[in-house]
């Protein structure tokens, strides 16, 4: 079935800067088939997101190549708004060894607007305050929960920094949304 | 009229949405032009990567927003953002003044931009408009991440030496003055007579910003701004194409790159 040969084409479309399919990511919020017009609607992870422009090609692109497949038009849309939740559990185990932990699905972590009341400054000299998360962050590499906060931002929109304790590794968490 | 396609709204209803949009837009994309100046300059690793993250967070936010504005009234994004007369822009004059690489002077303007910016996206998620009600929930969660690092810094000023704590509160006061002009409107929004689509961001929204202000200040351990009045009338500012000299400098250099090649396909 052509809709079986497409999921099979997104399910092989990584992230550009993760080791991960954009199907277990959960950005593809729905295909659609049609006589050989094919519709893809995609939700991104941040609004405005740099690799969205490529993602699009390469969906299109290798889409089109289907047999039997006349047109495909990319969508990108807003609603359902793409959380973290949506990552598949393949996805976080996938993200997890690259270092990346993601929000549990269900859990307590959402960012306050205010940090919460705490002590400023920490040992490492990076003074930053939890984002009002009850959820602890586990190590990637050791598991442990010895981690902290290091920058609210990161090396991409979707992306904090923090450090582990136990393993002296720093390590990136998806922010929560 | 119907907000699910602008095609059929009379031309004032859709001259009134897009003035009203570029309100915000020219907002997000002037500070986040500001701030990508501090890439390479901050005093810290973690501040170049945040602020260079915030510039690239409010620059997508402008994007969104110059496209359905775009999609109104037929225009390019590109063209929209970059080609247009420094009096056609509608952003207020506190997001492009020049911080003098004054780090305290970047977190106040930040800080007292980004209280106002959340009241008017809660206010924008009421929009009878659906493209825009859904990117601004998707933009408010993003910039709840920029508040919480403002509202930090505000504090960790604070309770610095003297000297930071001084430059703090100096620089919040400096910046107070231009806060008013954030909730003027462009005559064309103040004059259209349904804003169903784009609900209105004016004077109405100033208790709950200077509500914000003082909480956050107080918790920060800083004196809030002692003259909380709104001016009741003031002369046009920004928001009516009326701005400081500078933005000509500003725009000359964000737009450089535009104006070499204005039909060039990216």
């Amino acid at each position: 079935m052509l809709t079986d040969q497409i999921q099979s084409v997104l399910r092989d479309i990584q992230d550009p800067e993760m080791p991960i399919s954009i199907i277990d990511l959960g950005i593809i919020d729905g295909v659609e088939e049609s006589n050989g017009a094919v519709t893809i609607r995609l939700l991104p992870t941040f609004v405005g997101c740099p690799a969205l422009d490529m993602l699009t090609r390469d969906i299109a692109e290798k889409t089109g190549a289907l047999a039997g497949v006349s047109g495909v038009n990319v969508q990108i849309i807003h609603d359902p708004p793409w959380t973290p939740e949506r990552i598949s559990d393949a996805g976080r185990e996938q993200l997890r060894r690259f270092g990346v932990t993601v929000p549990q699905r269900g859990g307590t972590e959402k960012c306050a607007s205010e940090p919460s009341i705490g002590g400023l400054g920490s040992a490492g000299g990076a003074a930053f305050v939890p984002l009002g998360m009850t959820t602890k962050v586990a190590c990637p590499f050791c598991g442990a929960d010895r981690t902290r906060l290091e920058n609210v931002f990161g090396p991409t929109r979707c992306r904090m920094i923090y450090y582990c304790d136990a393993c002296r590794n720093p390590f990136e968490h998806m922010k929560p949304l | 009229m119907s907000t699910s396609d602008p095609a059929g709204w009379p031309p004032p209803a859709k001259a009134a949405f897009v003035q009203g949009l570029l309100c915000a837009a020219d907002d997000d994309f002037l500070i986040g032009h500001r701030n990508s100046d501090w890439t390479g300059l901050a005093p810290m690793l973690e501040e170049d990567i945040a602020f260079s993250s915030i510039a690239q967070d409010e620059v997508a936010h402008a994007r969104e927003l110059y496209q359905i504005a775009g999609a109104i009234n037929g225009e390019s994004p590109d063209r929209i953002a970059y080609g247009r007369a420094a009096r056609d822009y509608r952003c207020a004059r506190l997001v492009y003044v020049a911080d003098g690489f004054d780090w305290a002077v970047l977190i106040a303007r930040q800080y007292l931009y980004d209280h106002f910016d959340g009241l008017r996206l809660e206010r924008w998620r009421q929009s009878a408009h659906e493209p825009l009600a859904q990117v601004t929930h998707r933009i408010a969660a993003e910039e709840r991440f920029h508040l919480h690092h403002v509202n930090d810094w505000l504090r960790r000023l604070s309770a610095g030496n003297a000297d930071a704590r001084t430059r703090i509160q100096q620089a919040i006061e400096k910046l107070w003055p231009l806060t008013p002009e954030l909730f003027e409107e462009p005559a064309a929004v103040a004059a259209a007579t349904t804003h169903s689509a784009l609900p209105r961001i004016d004077a109405s929204l100033w208790p709950a910003y200077t509500a914000r202000i003082v909480a956050s200040m107080e918790a920060a351990g800083l004196r809030p701004p002692a003259d909380r009045t709104i001016p009741s009338a003031t002369p046009p500012g920004g928001r009516n194409g009326r701005h400081a000299p500078e933005l000509d400098e500003v725009l000359a250099e964000l737009g450089e790159v535009f104006r070499l090649s204005p039909e060039a396909v990216w």
